[in-house]
């Protein structure tokens, strides 16, 4: 059978001269853009509608017409002539405040609004702010005439302004109503912290062969809040941040400070209060009268939140601040234990590698687990390592499950802070084929250790039948009693 | 240009057919062979057979698909096609291209085409005797071979072996009536049996040496294992059996001592390349599974080692450097390839429910919950669980990337010795040898009959049974006495080299049933994705008139997977009717 293009290719020729000896103002007439508003550009559209014309002549002074006059194609949500004249007369002639306005109702590529679709979508505005686009609402301005097409785009008219708020950090800095002393120690967490993507290289170590960079350069100011809790400055996302009044802040924070006992009452008070800090704010957009009574925090820690303690809310562009009169997280809530997995010790006493199973096993009613068995070391009170960080001041308790499942008779093993040789923990017993946890016994931490090292060590002999060790998993929790 | 071309096109077209010139289109074409250039002389013959063989190869991917995502071990991914479900939910239609018989009938005609021609040749004295009865068996057993996975897949067939003109004649029932499976196992095992020559092709035979690294003689159908095959089916079990027997001493007067204690005798060789074991640098040490050589070797490994000749009995490669091109990475790698099947819940959870043999030494640390095999045979890649066995050549065993993205090497395995070993318990247990199927599957003919002192010399084999069940793996020890290196001596059994614990057969169960029961699964754990699960499963059931055994392994598939329709594909498969495709060309 002749193929498409080989019809095509006999017939071109043919085509060619009759299109030649027909002329072809018909074909023209068929492709031609017939509707006028197609040929202009969004400005163009803009300014010709009578009820957007003080937005275009904003547009101009702004000096955004060039980007509505581009190829790019954009979505305009134009407020008519009522709502502009509503703008307050500073912005206006704040030629920095005037292109932040105009470009809080323009957004890349074409969006049109549709009423019976019930999804809706956040539009990313050239500003940074984000807007709900919802059937026949964009944010909470009604669209009056919508879908209007352009050469460049689609426009779309409102009728009321956009809001074009602060975000919660910039709430939070430029607020004087928020309670101070909160707000201060947050405003205090800046630091400077590693960054080489601006950095300006001068030179390369020849010892390490690292690069050398000039100083001032390779970083950069950020809050440990943004970098290890939430970046409250991300208008993609929506926040609630609770805000507890100056006096509730402190009978918190002094909660906390038997738990950080240092050296000094500044970093005790400074620990404390990151401890505080950390889970005061949640994701999702909450607003005072949809927040539930209790939230998640991104430590997972349960947030309390009584309607009767909300002072005050303020909505902000990517979510909300509480203002609390109190937000009562007790260390019960917070403290949480460590699980430490045997197989994954972090040092040993000695390379034994030759003399460890790390083995796939499952208990009586067919749970799977790993564990690690340490046989014939040969080494006296041999010891497996484990780091556990950010021990508070108080008292441990600490189990294990040691599964002796090859012998029938008994060994011991005990639990070690500090040092393998620490003899404060008595040495317990492991009993064959018990999948159970056993107790290893308490210790208190005097001081706050933001990090420190646990052994499990052997029996202090060197017979293989009586200090083997085995590990499930040691589990340590903190004791309240 | 192009517009030029025809313009010219035209005009050549005016003159070609105006001067005429019948001499200059009788050339012969430069890369094809005409029919008058064919079947001149014995190599002749064997480029037909070599061409056989190469269509053979396009069955590949079927012959994968049919055997095992019938079964139970063998899903579809969402990369797949409706056909492809089908194919796993038991719910074919007639246009199912994977269904159609045409693809096995055109090789058949091929045969039937070849086998002709060699009937001239050796009546107009272009191949001596002894050439003709060598291909000819050949070509003759390749073609049972795929009778019978028709009949397998498709129950009742039609048989043809004349020269057709076109497939399509297939279809005329009055010339072709359809066969009934005993029917048609009664004339493959008629028409194989009556065969002369039964070996390989004689060493320095062209179809016996060794091209591009490959030695050739595992590329074609080992000839008497298709008739262990076709007795076993039929329920001809002694006879079976001593099929089977003949190839498992195919060694025996092996010139090289650990060929013939090892090759098709699943024995030991203290070299992990050849053993084949699943091994730990630590018994009980999971960490310490060994991937660089023993059991995964033998999927990787070149097909001129030591350890692929004594493993592998059949065997084709799929070579970057030749074609046909290799189906699997296709079928099986998500990375490359389109990722169409992957390894089903119902196969991990087989492996996940075996014990391996623990440390016997202290610390005496069980063994790990679960076979290795399955680690070995199925691996996650970027979360996705991947049928492993077909793509060794292709993905580096340690870090799960291609060794080189444009080749794509692999191997049809077709049948191993643990097939043969596993076929031939199959067969000896229902000749009421319970024991020694047993010991062939667990721990070996001498683990099965155990010495009690060090004089073994009425243990370790069973000498008192006739052939082909008389075996002997006596030995001694190094000061046992007598002293005995019996043949046998190093067989392990198939568990045994897979680290697991015996299979105990239930006191008061039935030994036939449940050693048979016992050695299907075996296989399953052992030769997974080599195409023999759903003949495997087909079989028992037929033997044991017990559509169950069938229905409900694919039942569990389907259910474990969350595959809709579940239970109408067990109610399906529990009436003999429901087991076969629909036949249509």
């Amino acid at each position: 059978m002749m193929s498409y293009k080989t019809i095509a290719y006999t017939l071109l020729p043919l085509l060619c001269c009759a299109v030649l000896l027909q002329g072809c103002k018909k074909w023209e007439d068929s492709i031609t853009i017939n509707d006028q508003v197609l040929k202009e550009n969004l400005m163009e559209r803009i300014a010709a509608e009578p009820s957007t014309s003080k937005f275009a002549e904003l547009v101009r002074k702004a000096g955004l017409d060039s980007v509505l006059t581009s190829s790019k194609v954009y979505t305009v949500f134009a407020p008519d002539n009522d709502a502009v004249s509503k703008l307050d007369p500073a912005t206006q002639n704040d030629p920095a405040k005037l292109k932040q306005f105009v470009s809080n109702y323009i957004t890349l590529q074409a969006w049109n609004s549709k009423t019976e679709d019930t999804a809706s979508s956040y539009l990313q505005m050239l500003n940074g702010k984000y807007h709900l686009l919802h059937a026949a609402l964009m944010g909470n301005a009604t669209i009056t005439s919508g879908n209007k097409p352009a050469k460049n785009g689609v426009y779309h008219v409102i009728s009321s302004l956009l809001p074009m708020s602060d975000n919660i950090w910039e709430t939070l800095t430029n607020d004087n109503t928020i309670p101070a002393v909160q707000k201060a120690y947050m405003l205090s967490l800046f630091r400077n912290v590693f960054d080489p993507t601006n950095a300006v290289q001068i030179g390369v170590d020849p010892k390490t062969g690292n690069p050398i960079y000039k100083a001032g350069t390779d970083s950069v100011n950020t809050n440990l809040f943004w970098q290890r809790v939430y970046d409250l400055r991300d208008e993609s996302k929506r926040y609630a941040l609770f805000v507890m009044e100056d006096a509730a802040w402190q009978g918190a924070t002094q909660t906390y400070y038997p738990y950080f006992v240092t050296g000094g009452m500044d970093t005790t008070a400074a620990l404390a209060s990151w401890e505080v800090l950390k889970d005061l704010a949640t994701e999702g957009n909450y607003t005072s009268d949809n927040i539930p009574d209790t939230v998640l925090s991104k430590f997972n820690v349960k947030i309390p939140v009584e309607g009767a303690q909300i002072k005050r809310s303020i909505t902000t562009s990517n979510g909300t601040i509480f203002i609390m009169g109190k937000v009562d997280i007790s260390p019960k809530n917070k403290f949480q234990q460590w699980i430490l997995q045997g197989e994954e010790y972090t040092s040993s006493t000695s390379n034994k590698r030759s003399n460890t199973y790390f083995r796939d096993r499952v208990t009586p009613t067919g749970i799977p687990f790993k564990d690690v068995l340490v046989y014939n070391h040969g080494t006296s009170g041999f010891s497996l390592g484990f780091r556990i960080t950010n021990v508070h001041t108080m008292k441990y308790k600490a189990y294990c499950v040691a599964v002796n499942d090859w012998m029938t008779t008994n060994f011991t093993q005990r639990l070690s802070v500090d040092s393998a040789t620490n003899a404060s923990m008595a040495y317990v017993t492991v009993t064959p084929n018990n999948y159970s946890e056993i107790y290893l016994g308490e210790f208190t931490i005097s001081n706050y250790r933001s990090a420190m090292n646990v052994y499990l060590t052997a029996a202090a002999n060197t017979t293989a039948t009586t200090n083997p060790l085995v590990c499930d998993y040691i589990r340590i929790e903190p004791s309240f009693n | 240009m192009k517009k030029l071309t025809i313009l010219f096109l035209s005009a050549a077209c005016f003159c070609t057919v105006l001067s005429s010139c019948k001499k200059m289109l009788d050339v012969m074409p430069g890369d094809e062979l005409d029919q008058s250039q064919m079947y001149r002389n014995v190599y002749d013959a064997d480029a037909a057979v070599i061409g056989i063989y190469g269509k053979f190869q396009g069955l590949a991917e079927r012959y994968i698909l049919l055997n095992e995502l019938r079964a139970d071990m063998l899903d579809y991914t969402d990369n797949a096609d409706e056909y492809l479900r089908q194919l796993s939910n038991h719910t074919v239609t007639a246009d199912n291209p994977y269904a159609s018989p045409r693809p096995f009938y055109e090789v058949i005609l091929n045969c039937n085409d070849v086998l002709k021609n060699f009937d001239i040749m050796l009546k107009d004295k272009k191949m001596k005797e002894s050439e003709y009865a060598v291909r000819y068996a050949d070509i003759t057993c390749l073609r049972s071979f795929l009778y019978l996975q028709l009949g397998i897949h498709y129950g009742e067939i039609p048989y043809v072996t004349s020269t057709l003109e076109s497939v399509e004649e297939v279809k005329d029932v009055k010339r072709f009536p359809k066969l009934s499976f005993d029917a048609l196992l009664d004339t493959l095992i008629k028409s194989t049996e009556a065969l002369t020559y039964k070996d390989e092709y004689p060493s320095g035979t062209s179809p016996n040496i060794t091209v591009d690294g490959y030695p050739t003689a595992k590329w074609f159908i080992n000839k008497k294992v298709l008739l262990g095959d076709l007795n076993l089916w039929r329920g001809n079990y002694v006879q079976a059996a001593t099929w089977y027997r003949q190839v498992m001493e195919t060694a025996a007067n092996n010139s090289n001592d650990a060929t013939m204690y090892t090759m098709y005798k699943v024995g030991w060789d203290s070299n992990g390349d050849v053993d084949h074991y699943i091994s730990y640098g630590r018994i009980s040490d999971a960490t310490s599974l060994v991937w660089n050589t023993q059991w995964r070797i033998m999927y990787e490994q070149a097909a001129n080692t030591k350890g692929y000749e004594r493993e592998w009995v059949w065997a084709m490669p799929f070579d970057s450097k030749f074609k046909p091109e290799n189906p699997f990475v296709k079928l099986f790698s998500p990375i490359g390839g389109k990722y169409l099947v992957k390894p089903s819940q119902e196969a991990f959870d087989n492996w996940n429910s075996q014990q391996q043999i623990g440390n016997s030494s202290a610390p005496a640390v069980p063994g790990l919950p679960y076979d290795a095999r399955g680690i070995l045979t199925c691996q996650q890649i970027n979360g996705q669980p991947v049928v492993m066995k077909y793509l060794w050549n292709y993905l580096n065993w340690s870090s799960m990337l291609p060794v080189d993205v444009l080749k794509r090497s692999s191997t049809w395995f077709l049948f191993k010795q643990t097939h043969l070993h596993m076929r031939f318990a199959e067969a000896a247990n229902r000749a009421g040898k319970h024991l020694l199927a047993w010991g062939l599957f667990n721990n070996g003919i001498a683990g099965a009959y155990p010495a009690p002192t060090s004089d073994v010399t009425n243990y370790h084999n069973t000498l008192f049974e006739p052939y082909p069940f008389n075996f002997d793996a006596r030995n001694s020890g190094s000061s046992g006495i007598p002293y005995y290196r019996a043949p046998w001596y190093r067989n392990i059994g198939i568990r045994k080299r897979a680290n697991l614990v015996n299979y105990n057969v239930a006191p008061g169960a039935d030994s036939t049933l449940s050693i048979e029961s016992g050695l299907i699964n075996e296989t399953a754990l052992e030769d997974a994705y080599e195409g023999t699960r759903w003949p495997d499963l087909l079989r028992v059931a037929l033997r044991r008139n017990d559509p169950a055994f069938l229905a409900d392994k694919v039942y569990q598939k389907l259910k474990k997977d969350n595959v809709p329709g579940a239970e109408a594909a067990r109610a399906k498969l529990m009436d003999k009717s429901g087991w076969y495709l629909p036949f249509k060309f």
